[in-house]
């Protein structure tokens, strides 16, 4: 990891962060002048908010339009953008087969709830949406936490 | 000419002789109907002599069905030596064990069988290009020889054959990739009989899936595609259960692979544990993610990225505590010392935050607070070289604080995961 590649994903995804991390914190000024506690935790919420929004918008984009979870994520960022945070949601269906197929279909149910996208794929694209869900969600994890740890103090 | 004629005939009475891939005695034969001179354009001689060769091991005998241009055999074959076809061509023809086919022949002559030469040659010189080691195939069975042949045949035979070769490919695709590429890339060169054997020898599954797949072959004739699946041995060729096989067998791949990706889950063996491993995994990286970005609206102020810093100091998330080593900024320490405590968390969860940053933080706190920036951050890009001083004396008691709202709005959160509320409780 010692010379950045500048097309990774991790290098678009930082890339992406920190420009909207600038823009956040342009549209919320923070008074810098005394270092006491000046944001309230509710703006500190707000913030919190459009970060977070920020950071798997960024990531979204960082990986395109090639998987299922990353678009679906990007549609799901749009429309809350649009319409104040509506989700559809769609159940899968449940096997009867056994008690044993049933605990699995369930757990495959969940999973598609914390995976985005995962409602209206198949298991196997399930669970491959997910090892790339999980590649890019423990890369911005890095990310975000070396960001925080450089930019942190700079007040 | 009289010569040959017998002798020819003799091929034809024992096909099997023949197809055994006596290269030497069609070579023979060659040379005897070179001699005989017959008129013949070059380039047919080079078709036919292309044909023979690649003929050597004719394991279309008793397979192959000739289109109707094959009728000029007969002529030949009846020795009618007005009928000008190319006389090696059809020699290999006959000797192919022709007459086992059942082929109907007149006398259509010279005509049909250079089309056919060069139908014959255009075909099947795709498909078959190495005689001599099709000849040593030709132990292989017939069912497994047949299904590279891609003749545009016109008997009902064929065509099933040729659906099956489509079809085996579909079920190479199911079994396994590396298999479906060699037979599909061999579909294409012709040595799709070697690999073919090649790949039978190497599953011993599969030959069994080809006996099985023959006896199945029977009722399969009028539906041509659907995807075949190679059955194992002792399992039903039902060809539901064999796509059901199919899709458990790629997602226990999949979840193989999960298993490799999620940390710890090794001795986990169960479908539904590693389910729910993964699900934790996920959940926790999610909540990871919100915890990292409510620290940055707690703590981020104005920031004036200068986005080759940020590189620099990425690429070397271990690093930088090296730098800090250095001794170089107060900001840096006193805040790098409680930023460290999620860190820690974070480190606990994977991450290249090492421990030994602790110590060094701690180190730091104790060294008198200099105001020498760290080198690789451009301070111009940063406004806040003032505060420096105001940092020393406020910075604990501020991020103490900050933290503390940060804690208080935590408990809001659903921030109940196990390894990151263990360490919470431990840290703060």
């Amino acid at each position: 990891m010692n010379s950045p590649n500048p097309n990774s994903l991790k290098s678009r995804f930082t890339k992406g962060l920190v420009k909207a991390l600038i823009r956040i914190n342009k549209n919320h000024p923070r008074s810098s002048s005394s270092p006491s506690i000046s944001s309230s935790p509710r703006e500190i919420r707000r913030r919190y908010h459009k970060i977070k929004t920020a950071a798997y918008a960024s990531m979204a984009c960082a990986v395109g339009t090639r998987r299922a979870w990353s678009r679906a994520l990007l549609w799901k960022i749009q429309n809350q953008a649009c319409n104040g945070g509506v989700v559809r949601r769609s159940i899968g269906s449940s096997s009867h087969y056994s008690m044993k197929k049933i605990v699995e279909q369930n757990k495959i149910n969940e999973l598609r709830k914390v995976v985005p996208g995962g409602e209206g794929m198949d298991t196997w694209s399930l669970l491959e949406e997910t090892a790339h869900y999980m590649k890019c969600l423990t890369t911005q994890v890095k990310v975000m936490s070396t960001i925080v740890e450089i930019y942190s103090p700079t007040t | 000419m009289n010569r040959a004629l017998p002798e020819m005939l003799n091929c034809m009475n024992a096909p099997g002789t023949i197809i055994a891939g006596n290269c030497t005695d069609m070579t023979v034969m060659e040379r005897q109907r070179d001699r005989m001179k017959w008129q013949k354009c070059d380039h047919h001689d080079q078709q036919q002599q292309q044909i023979q060769y690649n003929f050597g091991g004719s394991e279309l005998g008793g397979v192959f069905s000739l289109p109707i241009h094959a009728q000029g055999f007969h002529g030949f074959l009846g020795g009618n030596p007005a009928v000008k076809p190319d006389p090696s061509s059809e020699n290999r023809w006959a000797e192919l064990g022709f007459g086992s086919c059942g082929l109907v022949l007149n006398n259509n002559g010279t005509a049909g069988l250079e089309e056919m030469g060069n139908v014959l040659n255009n075909n099947i010189s795709k498909t078959f290009s190495c005689s001599p080691a099709v000849a040593a195939e030709k132990r292989s069975s017939d069912t497994v020889l047949s299904q590279k042949l891609s003749l545009p045949a016109g008997k009902e035979s064929f065509k099933k054959r040729k659906a099956d070769e489509v079809q085996s490919n579909k079920a190479a695709t199911a079994e396994s990739d590396s298999t479906e590429k060699r037979m599909k890339s061999c579909a294409e060169e012709g040595d799709s009989k070697i690999t073919e054997q090649i790949s039978t020898k190497n599953n011993n599954k599969e030959s069994s899936a080809d006996t099985s797949r023959d006896n199945s072959k029977a009722s399969e004739v009028q539906k041509p595609d659907y995807i075949h699946v190679r059955a194992r041995r002792g399992q039903a060729t039902d060809s539901h259960s064999l796509a059901e096989r199919v899709r458990r067998e790629k997602i226990s791949e999949r979840m193989k692979y999960l298993q490799d990706l999620v940390p710890g889950c090794n001795k986990i063996t169960g479908k539904a544990g590693m389910l729910e491993e993964i699900i934790n995994y996920v959940q926790s990286l999610q909540r990871q993610v919100e915890f990292l970005s409510m620290k940055l609206a707690a703590v981020n102020p104005r920031l004036d990225f200068n986005i080759d810093d940020l590189f620099a100091k990425e690429m070397f998330p271990t690093c930088g505590a090296n730098f800090q080593t250095i001794g170089m900024s107060s900001e840096m320490t006193n805040s790098a010392y409680l930023q460290l405590n999620p860190m820690q968390r974070l480190a606990s969860c994977g991450l290249d935050m090492g421990l030994n940053s602790t110590d060094l933080a701690l180190r730091r706190t104790i060294s008198a607070p200099g105001s020498i920036p760290e080198p690789f951050l451009d301070t111009s890009c940063f406004t806040q070289d003032q505060p420096t001083a105001i940092w020393d004396a406020d910075l604990q008691n501020i991020f103490n604080v900050e933290f503390q709202q940060g804690r208080s709005s935590f408990q809001s959160q659903p921030f109940t995961g196990s390894i990151e509320g263990s360490n919470l409780k431990m840290e703060m």
